[in-house]
């Protein structure tokens, strides 16, 4: 209803239009290079071929890769599925000081800078021999997952309303059938938020593997890692789009459960 | 005990000793560490202090820190203030453009800027193209490459809670400051920036504190003259084993992070935000 | 400012054909309205009736579609409120959340660049004429909501605006606080004279505060006029019905002569003749207006008449009475009369007591 100038308006969107620009545009530029015919990445490509796609997926290297990867993500997606939907039950029954000390030390794998949560973690792998496990990495990245089921439950616990669980009760329902039947039922958008939360942070977590990848339990992330700082061939950029590609589908995929929740807002700490 | 109680204990005993057993010990046994060097109790942090080295990438790490929740900061106003005024299509467009890149792999993002930035890369291809400049700038292994791919990775965790706040900026306040005889200068300074304030201080909080602790980005992007406190203690870790200097910087980085938090919690005034309905 | 002594008491407002459209949809129909200097207005009507609209035309909240705006002799169609030189009063106060009591009073003279010490004393004036000295340096959120408004009627005061728009400014309030509030604001105007557009849905607010009530609906003013003009001669059913109770029969209009008019009314089963309201025509519909007050019980010759409710107001009883042909009509007596439930009284009200509008 006020009257805004013309020029203000076109200025900040144009602004917010460039920033957006500066934020989407740049990830799409792995897409053309890998892409490339030449040996070397070279943007825009002079010609086109699919030949490093094929290098990716004979290289057994990159296969065996992306494997670990996936299988320490369900582990990681598992373990923080299950115990952050039962610690957010258990935190919603809390009150008091000690609602947010809890809440401070299950938040806490957020706030700790991601370095020093991986040197820690793998000096003490490295003393009981975990480091270069599969189970290893998985529980590792379940402890920088915890924090994201733990919220996103607990927002969806939020709308459970404690007098349907007094009504099941009055009906003669059990505590397990209760969860089942009624608590579960409406957690199901936030656990289900939480759990693709879980995997993609495990999926693209870099650092913690690093340390702990050894020669056994390399990760795509770990090898496109090496690959940057050693070989910087276009297969990197074929490794990378394929992990835009998993990314948007369960961006895709999240949205689509999700329609209708609000669960939007990932606030995922980046692994830095 | 009431059964209530032994319940909601039984509930987070799994997660607390989880934990517990593969974070806080394994913190705690790092930085015990930090204390056990031959040299003495102390003697990390006097390594740490002293050398001039060191002193350097800690300078840097707060320069790149700094400079990059400024420009953060700058670049997330414009886009928190049309996300708050969007509505529809465009907003949902908006907000998609804003949380997409979160879904993204930051090894991945920063690789895209590896290859963009490249000496003989589209961006300084462009550049020369328009006259911008003769020769191929540095924009790689250095600070400008490194903030420049902190910024795009942080810019979410700015845009965000200013958009909160912006959003929550009732309009009336607005159309109150301009009946008053306020111009839009006036009414900008007086009411609507320091009414955005609260999220603005939140959102440049959050950004200086995963910058202090940034490591992907600075290791691939830096150069040797941009080394951050993290690819210190990486180096520390695997290419010198020396794990009491590793767990001293960690000790460091950490105390700083939770230092600033606990000074950001108390000192920021988030609920007059709030209460701007 | 020069302009202080004239704008004591505030300056004439003037639409000329002014409208709003939004799309197909008028919000308001090209109006004419003049308010004088020192008058306090009253736009009353139901929600979507275009008050607030005019209200922020005033303002320069909103620009007409068409026609002219003039605050005084000043045309500002196109000016922006922050050039009016006018007092909003927002229906939530709109304060500013982040400063105190006295910044938010100070807030309009600040943006004038008015000098410190100036200020500073002219914050307290107004302080003290809405009661609240002492409070300057009180948050906002501190205040009740009664408090509020005042801190709002000061923001607006104290830059000795020519024309106080207020909008709804009561509505938040509990109906014990808006009583003293109204009175409250009837001695402001009384001793100021600010000239006063005052937006409310209430018609017993406007009944009290206003020197001239417009009665809107439909984006257009139905009828301009004093309290006792829209009260005794309300020009269509619509604005009798708004203001204070009333009896609305249906009836169709046979003959007019003058100022009185002839009409069959189905529920009494015969004719009446009363006073016509202007704009009548023979042969449409229209309703007989009795107030409740007016209706005489035992009167003769009358109209038969069955008590079916007694509704207790204290020193009134209110009679809901039954007429043969199955209509009911409400009327007021004097409690202590031994009235019962399924009575029958002869009821009746002097000719010039009842008036045929349009419907």
């Amino acid at each position: 209803m006020t009257r805004q100038p013309l020029w203000l308006r076109i200025l900040a969107h144009a602004g917010a239009g460039l920033v957006l620009a500066f934020l989407v545009l740049p990830i799409a530029a792995v897409l053309p290079a890998s892409v490339n015919k030449a040996s070397f990445i070279i943007l825009p490509p002079t010609a086109y071929s699919m030949r490093w796609y094929g290098e990716f997926f004979l290289d057994g290297e990159w296969r065996s890769a992306l494997l670990t990867s996936l299988q320490v993500a369900v582990v990681a997606t598992i373990v923080a599925v299950v115990l952050g939907t039962i610690s957010a039950i258990g935190l919603s029954r809390v009150r008091g000081r000690w609602h947010g000390v809890l809440t401070g030390l299950f938040l806490a794998p957020m706030i700790v800078p991601v370095i020093v949560t991986a040197v820690a973690i793998y000096r003490s792998a490295l003393d009981v021999g975990l480091a270069g496990t599969v189970l290893g990495l998985g529980l590792s990245h379940a402890i920088l997952a915890l924090p994201f089921v733990v919220i996103n439950v607990g927002i969806a616990l939020r709308a459970v309303d404690p007098n349907w669980l007094r009504a099941a009760a009055g009906l003669g329902a059990g505590p397990w059938t209760i969860f089942r039947t009624v608590t579960l039922l409406n957690i199901t958008p936030g656990l289900v938020g939480g759990a693709v939360f879980s995997f993609i942070t495990s999926f693209d977590e870099v650092v913690i593997a690093v340390f702990m990848a050894g020669y056994a339990g390399k990760t795509l992330p770990v090898k496109i890692w090496e690959a940057i700082r050693i070989e910087y061939t276009p297969v990197v950029a074929v490794a990378a789009t394929l992990m835009i590609l998993l990314a948007m589908l369960l961006f895709a995929g999240a949205q689509g459960l999700s329609r209708g929740q609000t669960m939007l807002k990932k606030t995922e700490k980046p692994q830095t | 005990m009431s059964r209530h109680r032994l319940e909601t204990v039984c509930l987070l005993a799994p997660a607390l000793a989880f934990l517990l057993l593969l974070f806080v010990v394994p913190l705690a046994r790092l930085f015990s560490l930090a204390f056990t060097d031959e040299g003495g109790a102390f003697a990390t942090f006097a390594i740490l202090a002293e050398s001039e080295v060191y002193r350097r990438v800690m300078v840097n790490t707060l320069i790149v820190a700094v400079a990059v929740t400024l420009i953060t900061v700058v670049l997330a106003w414009p886009v928190a203030y049309a996300l708050s005024r969007l509505k529809g299509f465009w907003f949902a467009l908006a907000l998609y453009g804003v949380l997409f890149p979160f879904w993204i792999s930051v090894l991945v993002r920063t690789f895209s800027w590896m290859i963009l930035l490249e000496r003989n890369g589209p961006i300084n291809r462009l550049l020369q193209g328009i006259g911008v400049t003769d020769q191929p700038l540095a924009l790689l292994f250095n600070d400008t490459g490194v903030m420049i791919g902190m910024v795009h990775v942080l810019l979410p965790y700015a845009i965000m809670p200013l958009y909160a706040a912006m959003v929550r900026i009732d309009r009336r306040l607005l159309l109150a400051s301009d009946g008053l005889g306020a111009g839009l200068f006036d009414t900008f300074r007086r009411v609507y920036f320091p009414l955005a304030l609260p999220g603005l201080l939140g959102g440049a909080t959050f950004v200086f504190l995963l910058s202090l602790g940034f490591f992907i980005t600075p290791a691939l992007l830096g150069g040797a003259n941009a080394i951050t406190l993290s690819m210190l203690i990486a180096s520390f870790v695997t290419d010198r084993l020396a794990w009491s200097l590793a767990a001293a910087g960690s000790l460091v980085l950490l105390v700083v992070v939770l230092v600033l938090l606990g000074l950001a919690a108390r000192l920021l005034p988030l609920d007059k935000g709030m209460l701007a309905r | 400012m020069n302009l202080a002594a004239a704008s004591r008491s505030g300056l004439s407002l003037r639409f000329e054909g002014a409208a709003k459209n939004y799309g197909d949809v008028a919000a308001l129909k090209p109006t004419d309205l003049t308010v004088s200097a020192s008058e306090f207005l009253t736009l009353l009507g139901p929600s979507g009736s275009g008050k607030t609209t005019l209200l922020n035309l005033a303002a320069g909240y909103l620009e007409p579609s068409a026609g002219r705006i003039f605050i005084g002799e000043r045309e500002v169609t196109h000016v922006p409120a922050r050039r009016r030189n006018i007092g909003m009063v927002f229906q939530n106060y709109a304060l500013f959340p982040h400063m105190s009591v006295g910044e938010n009073v100070a807030y309009g003279l600040k943006v004038r660049r008015v000098e410190r010490a100036e200020v500073a004393r002219r914050v307290e004036a107004a302080l003290r004429l809405v009661q609240l000295d002492g409070f300057g340096h009180r948050a906002i959120q501190q205040l009740s909501g009664g408090q509020q408004q005042r801190v709002a009627l000061a923001r607006a005061l104290v830059i000795e605006p020519d024309v106080l728009l207020m909008d709804e400014p009561l509505g938040a309030l509990d109906k014990q606080l808006r009583r003293s509030v109204q009175l409250e604001l009837r001695r402001l105007h009384e001793e100021h004279q600010r000239t006063t557009i005052y937006v409310t849905h209430d018609q017993e607010e406007a009944l009290v505060l206003s020197d001239r009530i417009a009665v809107m609906r439909d984006g257009r003013i139905e009828q301009l006029g004093t309290a006792s003009d829209l009260y005794d001669r309300p020009v269509n059913a619509f604005v009798a019905g708004f203001i204070g109770e009333s009896n609305l029969l249906p009836a169709r209009v046979t003959a007019i002569e003058g100022d009185r008019a002839q009409a069959d009314v189905d529920a009494l089963c015969h004719s009446v003749t009363a006073a016509a309201a202007p704009g009548l025509q023979a042969g449409k519909e229209a309703a007989l207006l009795i107030r409740p007050e007016h209706v005489l019980l035992g009167a003769a010759p009358g109209i038969a008449a069955e008590i079916v409710e007694l509704v207790y107001l204290g020193e009134l009883t209110a009679l809901n009475l039954r007429l043969p042909g199955g209509a009911t009509l409400w009327a007021r007596q004097i409690t202590g009369h031994d009235l019962r439930r399924g009575t029958q009284v002869s009821i009746g009200w002097r000719h010039d007591n009842a008036r045929i509008v349009p419907a």
